[in-house]
């Protein structure tokens, strides 16, 4: 009987702490980053299949950065410039956005939401470069 | 793979892991309270704190501290399984801080500070979970001892801490939907069928795993964890001599009622 009534409190507690998340609910957010200049070709949006680049972009990066820095081998594929190039869009002022803060940048739309550092841009440049290079090697 | 099976697949894992988490849930934050419960009511009639004990009740709650944030007593009678256990218990820490950022949003500030740290953290805990499944296989005298959940307790927690670590370093997941998964979750909203979970293997065998080690806690020996705070020996006061500890169900033999 005592453990009846105890897990009777135990089930009021646990609907209430329920209930309490529920009511506090406010609408799930997530990031939803600016949509890039042009498809890669017609079949692939980008230089991979989207499931694959949002899972390895990193891998790419820093394996296209191990080849071009260290075995001198410069392609395009996975360029960070190319990345850029596409991604970063201005706003309706003509203004591109600051990668050090808010999640309006294309890059830092998703690694806010992970809490996910970015070292590329302490060295790179976060903007287009002003010569457009061409996305398609 | 077809678009409407993979939708299909996806909608099936998606409600068996929110379900799951739901139930999981509940037997965690109920098993364990009731636990609490229990051990704060069983009681404890005797005068049996370990000497040297402390004086006075700040006394006591320095030493339950230092038991728990620094093992102190296992420091004292063994150097090696201390460093094991610190090393475990610390990069759990670490590691479970690391995972606050998909349960918050937007991620508090210190989480994202140590969250670049906590991926390591990971590595040293599986360390730490290997050198003390060791000790248990190579020590006979400790061999001896163990039960089955002793061994399966430490595998349980290799394989959530190695599918996690193979997510860090090797396979990655896509987080941002994994993160939206779980918001719609903790949200009620994950029957909307707008946040379904990303279907990678490894991530569904690390939450599995999670699952089953949230299940379990309550009915076995990670109670340690609540456990240590009512242990009778280390959370008494010194003050026999001073005071007179007497039981309430002693007092009520010695004083006749009316």
């Amino acid at each position: 009987m005592k453990l009846h009534s105890l897990l009777n409190t135990l089930a009021k507690i646990s609907i209430g702490l329920l209930l309490s998340l529920a009511v506090s609910a406010q609408s799930i957010t997530i990031p939803h980053p600016p949509k890039a200049k042009k498809d890669f070709s017609d079949t692939e949006k980008c230089v991979a299949p989207i499931d694959i680049i949002r899972r390895n972009h990193a891998s790419f990066l820093q394996h296209q950065r191990n080849d071009t820095m260290r075995r001198g081998i410069r392609t395009t594929k996975h360029s960070l410039v190319n990345c850029i190039n596409c991604h970063v869009t201005q706003d309706s002022d003509g203004n591109y956005p600051n990668i050090k803060e808010g999640s309006e940048h294309f890059c830092r739309s998703c690694h806010t939401y992970a809490a996910v550092n970015i070292d590329c841009f302490q060295c790179h440049a976060s903007i287009p470069t002003e010569s457009d290079i061409s996305i398609i090697p | 793979m077809g678009e409407v099976e993979k939708d299909t697949l996806m909608g099936f894992w998606t409600a068996f892991f929110a379900i799951s988490f739901y139930l999981a849930t509940l037997l965690f934050v109920g098993g364990v309270i009731y636990r609490i419960y229990q051990y704060a009511t069983t009681p404890a009639p005797l005068k049996v704190p370990t000497m040297p004990a402390p004086m006075t009740q700040k006394g006591v709650i320095v030493r339950v501290l230092s038991e728990v944030v620094l093992f102190r007593s296992l420091f004292r009678s063994n150097k090696w399984i201390w460093l094991l256990g610190m090393m475990f218990h610390g990069a759990l820490l670490l590691v479970i801080v690391r995972h606050l950022r998909y349960f918050t949003e937007p991620v508090w500030s210190w989480v994202a500070l140590a969250q670049p740290f906590g991926k390591y953290g990971g590595l040293v805990m599986l360390l730490g979970l290997l050198g003390l499944l060791g000790r248990r296989i190579v020590i006979e005298r400790i061999r001896y001892i163990s039960n089955p959940s002793d061994y399966l307790m430490l595998i349980l927690l290799l394989v959530i801490g190695t599918s996690g670590a193979l997510m860090s370093f090797v396979t990655h997941i896509d987080i941002i939907h994994f993160k939206a998964f779980m918001l719609s979750v903790m949200y009620l909203d994950v029957f909307s069928g707008q946040y379904p979970i990303p279907i990678d293997t490894i991530l569904l065998v690390h939450l599995a795993s999670v699952i089953v080690l949230m299940i379990i806690f309550p009915f076995s020996k990670l109670l340690h964890a609540p456990g240590v705070f009512f242990s009778p020996s280390r959370n008494q006061v010194d003050n026999s001599r001073e005071k007179r500890h007497v039981a309430p169900w002693a007092l009520e033999l010695e004083t006749p009622k009316n």
